[in-house]
């Protein structure tokens, strides 16, 4: 077992881990302030903030430090390394590298949009000194755009350059460089090639100061404001861990959470802006009954009830169900829906809605070499693809109809072949865009005697159909989720239910008759993992932290969880 | 601190005499200068209401009345949408809505394009004015404010404004330093201990 000593105290490295000093120390709850080292990208050791005291024991017990600082991201931690974190020295040296970082800074904290989560902020707070020296003239750089959606202010720029980093080793298309040398370097980009990557969202995230900025953010709101949700990316089938960023009843961003089995510390352009959906003033606002070629709004109590007479009557004719189900359901809302077709009648057949798939698969796939400019034996490179399939559920829901139906799922175009052997068509929606169902599909469905349709956006088949009940969209509900390498991942609720409409576990629990009162999603997961055999690794509903693994065993990754934010706040949870 | 540490001095109630103990002193006493205040009206000068709304009170120079957006020496609202006020009040009255500024104000990154004060759920505590780092948001001696409606009394960034015009000579800007010219705005915003500024606060 390799013990290493930190601060003087013994502390036993876990198996298999290849540590720097910085995530040693943060492994066993110490924190060694950085900057330009990120754990996905190599290590150029040019911020100098990571600089601590580094020495070794050798076999006969004697510690030998080396003379001068060293920084603690290149330093690999092995069996006797000695680390000293809080000497007078270290901490003189971190408050020395402070005032030189803001030597030229504007300090418009103000008016900036990090500030709130900014590392020079937090650092200068922990680390830092509050008295300025330098009295001439300060050095302005002009502030720049790098694309349509992200601008970069130079003149809050540390030249920590991850962001150049991130474009030339993690998608390798290395837009962004470093210009001029010294008090005089900025980044910048080629002219007319701007940072328009599918990932380029990421370098906003990855910058540690107010730099590199969203415009789509801008001057928005100030990050204190903000409650964040842990949550699921509905944009494809890779289901990326992000934060759902919420005030006042509107979602602000997206924000990427790490998860090294998923998408490591990454998240895509379109997931980022895709919360736009959530805030659309135009979702379905409650429940509606065609009557006599008109939708009328109905009170839940009045739906509800005369759509279980309207069935029930049905249902004793003997007619059949074709029940529909979106890939945007979660497993909850699909495994409840699936139970209630099936209370109502056996006389049933169970359909996956429409799967848009777009293109092909876009992997990333970073190596140790590729692009890379600093040493990378700390890394473990890790693919991220965007998936060609536009939802974030089909696996899941198959998984769901294939236990209830007991064969094979029927996919959206044959089921539009059996509407005409089921005068009663159930649809169960949830897409955010309106346009998941075109008018021939629509009409197709419209000849059934009896559509249900449950959907949050105002689409062509709303406008049809005989019942139609609003429910939460992707944001205003919470549950879980099957990815395309079959791993379960919990989502929370990022939004408040909008009036006038209910969530679709709670529709489908009063629609059954077992209760009223706010249906949790776990529960239900429970009952799911007990019945359906692909589930049955959730037990009791619990989910952990990176999701579940539902076919296979998970590679253990000794520093999963190292979250790369600086704040004072994660650290003192950790 | 707890309760236990020894650097709290405990004191002792005063041991009451059997006369005291009858209330009867303290009476006489608050009669005594209720009787003081009715001789002093009736015959002297030591009048304590006045005639308003005929005479006017003057409020003493530190009192806080309603709010008033600051303009620079350009005109415009000196505010810059940093919202600390807003997160300094301890009752949530005041709404922004932030917007990256003109264009045509290169000295400028960010302006606030609508500033709302609930004056009826305002404590009057003076947080804001207090959180404020460009000194746009300060709290005047109006005090009798009325309105005909709860609408009435939500200010917004014209009224808020408004109030500057009417006020400012009156009341110049408490800090005294009007924004100086200057083509690094920044400094705006540094600590007053920091290089520059320095200098500048020592001229004025
Ligand atoms: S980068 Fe950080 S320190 Fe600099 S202005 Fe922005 S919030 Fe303030
Ligand atoms: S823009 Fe941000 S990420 Fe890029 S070098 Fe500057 S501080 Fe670092
Ligand atoms: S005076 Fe106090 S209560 Fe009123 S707006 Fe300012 S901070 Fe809020
Ligand atoms: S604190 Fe001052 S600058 Fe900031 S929003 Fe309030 S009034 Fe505007
Ligand atoms: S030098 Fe180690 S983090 Fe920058």
């Amino acid at each position: 077992m390799a013990t290493i000593i930190i601060d003087g105290q013994n502390y036993d490295l876990p198996e298999g881990a290849k540590f720097n000093a910085i995530q040693a120390a943060r492994h066993f709850g110490i924190e060694i302030p950085y900057y330009c080292w990120h754990p996905a990208l190599s290590v150029v050791a040019n911020c100098r903030m990571c600089e601590i005291e580094v020495g070794s024991k050798d076999a006969s017990g004697e510690i030998k430090m080396l003379p001068r600082l060293t920084p603690g991201c290149q330093t690999p931690v092995r069996d006797g390394t000695v680390l000293v974190t809080d000497s007078v020295k270290v901490l003189e040296h971190r408050k020395n590298i402070m005032e030189l970082l803001l030597i030229n800074h504007p300090l418009d904290c103000p008016v900036c949009d990090q500030a709130g989560e900014c590392g020079l902020q937090d650092y200068s707070y922990s680390h830092g000194r509050a008295e300025h020296r330098f009295v001439e003239e300060r050095n302005v750089k002009p502030r720049k755009e790098v694309s349509d959606l992200i601008v970069l202010n130079t003149d809050r720029c540390i030249m920590c350059t991850r962001c150049v980093r991130f474009t030339r080793e993690i998608t390798g298309t290395a837009e962004l460089q470093v210009m001029r040398r010294g008090d005089h370097g900025e980044i910048a980009i080629f002219p007319d090639h701007p940072l328009d990557n599918p990932l380029a969202g990421n370098v906003v995230d990855l910058c540690p100061v107010g730099a590199l900025l969203d415009k789509d953010f801008l001057h928005n709101q100030r990050v204190w404001f903000l409650s964040k949700h842990d949550t699921i990316c509905t944009g494809c089938s890779t289901g990326c861990n992000i934060s759902s960023e919420e005030n006042a009843g509107k979602v602000w961003r997206h924000k990427p959470r790490h998860n090294p089995y998923v998408n490591d510390y990454w998240i895509c352009d379109e997931g980022r802006y895709g919360y736009k959906s959530a805030n659309a003033p135009d979702l379905l606002a409650g429940s509606y009954i065609l009557d006599g070629g008109d939708h009328h709004g109905a009170t839940s109590d009045r739906f509800f009830k005369r759509l279980n007479e309207d069935l029930t009557h049905r249902i004793l004719d003997k007619q059949s169900v074709l029940a529909i189900f979106s890939p945007f359901l979660s497993v909850e809302e699909a495994f409840s829906a699936a139970s209630w077709v099936k209370h109502l009648t056996n006389r049933n057949t169970m359909a996956l809605g429409p799967v848009s798939v777009l293109g092909q698969d876009q992997t990333y796939s970073p190596d140790k070499l590729t692009g890379r400019s600093g040493d990378t034996s700390f890394l473990v490179p890790r693919p991220f693809t965007i998936s060609a399939e536009k939802s974030p559920n089909k696996a899941g829901v198959s998984f769901v109809i294939n236990h209830f139906q007991g064969s094979n799922v029927v996919s959206f175009e044959d089921a539009l072949k059996l509407v005409p052997s089921n005068p009663i068509v159930i649809v169960f929606g949830g897409s955010p865009n309106s346009d998941w169902i075109t008018p021939e599909q629509s009409a197709e469905i419209r000849k059934a005697e009896r559509v249900i349709l449950f959907d949050t956006t105002i689409n062509v088949l709303a406008d049809a159909a005989d019942y139609v009940a609003g429910m939460a969209t992707f944001a205003e509900k919470a549950g879980s989720y099957v990815n395309r390498d079959n791993r379960l991942q919990h989502f929370d609720a990022a939004l408040p239910l909008r009036d006038g409409v209910w969530t679709l576990l709670d529709i489908l629990a009063i629609l059954r008759g077992v209760g009223r009162s706010p249906i949790e999603s776990r529960t239900i997961l429970a009952e799911a993992a007990e019945k359906i055999l692909a589930l049955a690794k959730a037990v009791g509903g619990q989910v952990p932290e990176f999701g579940l693994n539902l076919t296979g065993q998970d590679a253990l990754i000794p520093d999963a969880g190292f979250q790369d934010d600086w704040t004072m706040a994660s650290l003192a949870k950790a | 601190m707890r309760s236990d540490d020894p650097s709290l001095k405990r004191l002792k109630p005063p041991k009451l005499t059997l006369f005291e103990q009858s209330y009867l002193p303290q009476i006489l006493g608050g009669l005594f200068v209720t009787g003081r205040h009715i001789v002093n009206a009736a015959v002297g000068t030591g009048s304590l209401t006045m005639e308003y709304p005929e005479v006017q009170h003057q409020p003493s120079a530190n009192y806080r009345g309603v709010h008033r957006l600051n303009k620079d020496e350009q005109g415009r609202v000196k505010c810059v949408a940093c919202m600390l006020c807003a997160t300094a009040c301890p009752v949530h009255c005041i709404d922004i809505v932030g917007a990256t500024a003109p264009e045509s104000w290169t000295d400028r990154e960010k302006y606030c394009q609508s500033f709302v004060i609930d004056e009826l759920r305002c404590i009057y505590c003076g947080m804001c004015e207090e959180a404020c780092p460009v000194d746009a948001i300060e709290l005047t001696s109006f005090y009798d404010l009325t309105g005909l409606s709860r609408e009435e009394m939500i200010f917004d960034k014209t009224k808020l404004l408004s109030v500057y015009d009417l006020t400012k000579t009156a009341e110049p800007m408490k800090s005294g330093i009007v924004a100086p010219e200057s083509s690094h705005t920044n400094e705006l915003y540094t600590t007053p201990t920091m290089g520059p500024v320095i200098e500048r606060q020592q001229l004025v």
